[in-house]
């Protein structure tokens, strides 16, 4: 088995918080989105990206305003709301505490 | 020359090849079914429609107005799969996936006649029916109400029985299984299930099964023998159906204790019911069913062996229903008595107003004793 299928899961779990951490930089429209993550472990595709982004709005952790684009039509542009802030902040500190246990247990 | 399909893309036409259109289509029919129960449905497919229609573009110019099969394909693979998943809320993924693997390919639970409390009138039993045949429950009231008058009562006794015989609903399962899937496949598997239920530990049943079963494991020996040669792995072993059987048994328990419960019932009112008519005849004529008493038997003797005996044969059956309703599981104690009474009082009126009506015998013999009863009172 590939080492990158053995993450498989934790990388797609993964995803919700890169998103949000993306967001939260700048707003950005799913093209973006795919372009920041496509050279990293993280490529994905509109078939995934949509549906979160349509769950994470839901939960009322990102919402969307459309711009006007120069080519073709208008844009869905994603920023972070308050909740997402919050969110986004927990997810930080738990990431930091996961990866300090594995430090921890590797020494 | 090829034919040419025309769609709308989030509001903007494009030219499709016809077997990219079918690409196409199997592409949003199947995003369609994974995000199916999503709210946001449309708003996703929407968005990826729009999403696709910007990726066609760099296929399209001037010179070039419709899309190939092949260069859908390439756009689709970018697009990749809609996940269905990512989509839902975390905490209920697992049990939405659960629940959709367990109603799409093993097919819903069975239908099963319970007794449904929630709105009932009387017991639930109109209320179950309703439930079970997918009808409103007024119109089964009704039809209820009119089979009583069409078979001079005899509905109102069948519905006791199914009083007594038909468990309770209680569980969320339960509710489910009481409204069920449609009436023809839940005929067929219901019979098959409950009677697999009901019989299983009868030794004729318990005999068929084991020759049953030696005759699967034969063929599928031989099965694994013929597939081991091919040089496969074998199939998976899949469960016998009996083995469904086990999984009954509240069901069937249920039924069983009903059933139970029913018989001693009805022996118990007959014998209320006889022992009422003997106390009648013994007031209104000195002797008991037309047994005459001793000379040296006061009348008081009589009145006290009477109730002695009632008591003597009732005790033990009431002492066995009341046992037997713990088991059964979908009674409550505390309630029990008061509602066993009111519905042995019932089963002995209703008998006595049947048989008052439809054995001559009954009629015969019951009709001086109200004539002299109503003397009494009207004195």
């Amino acid at each position: 088995m590939q080492i990158d299928q053995k993450f498989a899961p934790i990388r797609k779990g993964l995803l919700e918080f890169l998103v949000l951490r993306i967001i939260s930089i700048r707003t950005v429209y799913v093209a973006d989105l795919l372009k920041r993550l496509a050279d990293t472990e993280f490529a994905t595709q509109e078939g995934t990206l949509y549906p979160l982004l349509s769950r994470l709005r839901r939960e009322g952790l990102v919402d969307y305003e459309w711009q006007e684009s120069d080519a073709g039509p208008p844009r869905k542009y994603y920023r972070l709301t308050a909740p997402g802030k919050d969110q986004l902040g927990e997810l930080e500190t738990y990431w930091q505490q996961i990866n300090a246990t594995i430090t921890g247990l590797g020494s | 020359m090829r034919r040419v399909i025309v769609v709308s893309l989030n509001g903007k036409a494009f030219q499709l090849e016809d077997d990219a259109h079918a690409a196409l289509s199997a592409y949003l029919e199947a995003a369609e079914r994974a995000l199916a129960g999503n709210p946001d449905r449309s708003e996703i497919i929407a968005d990826l429609e729009q999403a696709i229609a910007d990726k066609s573009g760099r296929y399209l110019s001037s010179h070039k107005s419709v899309l190939a099969r092949l260069e859908l394909e390439q756009i689709l693979t970018e697009m990749g799969p809609v996940d269905g998943a990512t989509a839902a809320e975390p905490q209920a993924d697992a049990s939405t996936t659960g629940a959709a693997a367990a109603t799409s390919p093993a097919g819903p639970a069975p239908r099963r006649l319970y007794q449904i409390s929630e709105g009932a009138k009387i017991s639930g039993v109109c209320m179950g029916l309703a439930a079970y045949f997918g009808l409103d429950v007024t119109l089964v009231r009704l039809l209820f109400v009119a089979a009583a008058f069409m078979t001079g009562g005899g509905a109102f006794i069948a519905y006791l029985v199914l009083m007594f015989v038909v468990p309770y609903a209680q569980t969320s399962e339960e509710h489910a299984a009481a409204h069920g899937l449609p009436f023809n496949a839940r005929a067929l598997v219901e019979r098959a299930k409950q009677q697999a239920a009901l019989f299983a530990n009868s030794s004729e049943w318990r005999r068929s099964r084991a020759a049953w079963r030696a005759s699967w494991r034969r063929g599928r020996d031989k099965h694994q023998a013929a597939r081991g040669a091919a040089g496969t792995t074998p199939p998976p072993a899949s469960p016998p159906p009996a083995a469904a059987a086990p999984s009954r048994p509240p069901y069937a328990a249920h039924i069983i204790t009903g059933i139970v419960l029913a018989v001693l019932g009805l022996f118990l009112a007959l014998f209320t019911f006889v022992w009422v008519i003997a106390l009648v005849s013994l007031a209104a004529t000195g002797a008991i069913l037309g047994w005459i008493l001793p000379l040296q038997v006061p009348f008081w003797i009589a009145v006290l062996a009477l109730v002695l005996l009632y008591n003597l044969v009732a005790w033990p059956i009431k002492a066995v229903r009341h046992a037997v309703y713990r088991p059964g599981g979908g009674y409550h104690p505390t309630w029990v008595g008061a509602w066993d009474g009111v519905a042995v009082l019932a089963l002995v009126l209703v008998l006595g107003w049947w048989a008052y009506h439809h054995l001559a015998n009954v009629h015969d013999f019951l009709e001086p004793l109200l004539h002299g009863a109503r003397a009494t009172l009207s004195v």
